[in-house]
């Protein structure tokens, strides 16, 4: 149904093949590298860390990262009293822009539905224990806000250069369900 | 609360802090047609077509029983089908005759 529906919709000119073409481009070129710069860059760079936290689409439009007509981007970042963790809980919204797109567990009902409710049990789930005097924030995220988590910087990562931090920090911690580790290797 | 009350409570897609099943980290890698149908949706929205909410809203209303069925893209192209239907951009006959073009093309049936 998709090939036909595209092809009608180009011949009577509501589309154009060019549009579809670039849109899968753009598609392509959004991956979980362009949120582990801003990771990487935001453990580096106060000034910036600050600047994403407020205002995290204008951060991301300012190393170049574009975003959709009127949707917004929030940056949580994870501390020693506080971890954070994003969802949606209605359908399956999620900061594209800069991880690309979402993976099936994020869609499907069982995070969907429990994230919200036993964020400690879905993270035991991804093998990622929080102490209890740490608060867990979960964020719902909406077609107009999506999140972003600023997971804390591993231990022992002071003599590494920018890219080789962006190198370590995974999609699943910037959804906020694993930690980064010093060591890259494991599951996505 | 008896049923009908708790349907009436909660639509469908409003699973927020229910009770749910243990989390299997699936993934898989993105079909080409699942790519196409999320790049036809940014440009229906793009082209002021059908929006986020309006996409969104054409899904749930394919209720439980087809949103169960279907998978995730293949419930995005039906409510496409159905929202364009609709607003009278496409008709079902068209889509339904170019389907059987693009079936003979493909000697196979389409992915939907």
């Amino acid at each position: 149904m998709e090939i036909a529906m595209r092809e009608l919709l180009i011949e009577k000119h509501f589309i154009s093949a060019g549009e579809i073409r670039r849109h899968l481009e753009v598609l392509d070129s959004r991956t979980p590298q362009l949120g582990a710069r801003l990771v990487a860059k935001a453990w580096v760079d106060p000034e910036f860390k600050a600047r994403l936290l407020r205002d995290g689409r204008g951060a991301c439009e300012e190393v170049g990262i574009s975003f959709y007509e009127n949707t917004q981007l929030t940056v949580l970042e994870n501390t020693e009293k506080v971890h954070n963790l994003i969802v949606c809980t209605l359908c399956s919204c999620y900061p594209r822009e800069v991880l690309g797109l979402p993976p099936d567990w994020y869609k499907l009902t069982p995070y969907r539905s429990r994230a919200v409710r036993e964020p400690r049990g879905v993270l035991a789930e991804f093998g990622t224990i929080i102490p209890d005097d740490v608060e867990i924030r979960v964020s719902d995220s909406t077609a107009m806000i999506r999140y972003l988590v600023l997971p804390r910087r591993p231990e022992g990562t002071e003599e590494m250069t920018e890219e080789q931090l962006a190198a370590l920090v995974t999609r699943d911690a910037m959804i906020g369900v694993v930690p980064v580790e010093r060591e890259k290797g494991g599951a996505q | 609360m008896n049923r009908s009350e708790e349907l009436l409570k909660r639509l469908p897609n409003d699973i927020g802090g229910q009770l749910g099943a243990p989390i299997r980290r699936v993934e898989h890698e993105y079909l080409p047609w699942e790519k196409r149908c999320h790049a036809l949706a940014d440009v229906l929205d793009m082209r002021k077509l059908v929006n986020t909410e309006e996409k969104r809203r054409g899904v749930e209303a394919l209720g439980a029983e087809m949103i169960g069925a279907l998978t995730y893209y293949e419930r995005w192209i039906a409510a496409f089908a159905n929202i364009l239907f609709q607003k009278g951009v496409l008709t079902p006959g068209e889509l339904a005759f170019k389907m059987e073009e693009v079936a003979e093309r493909h000697g196979k049936d389409t992915n939907i």
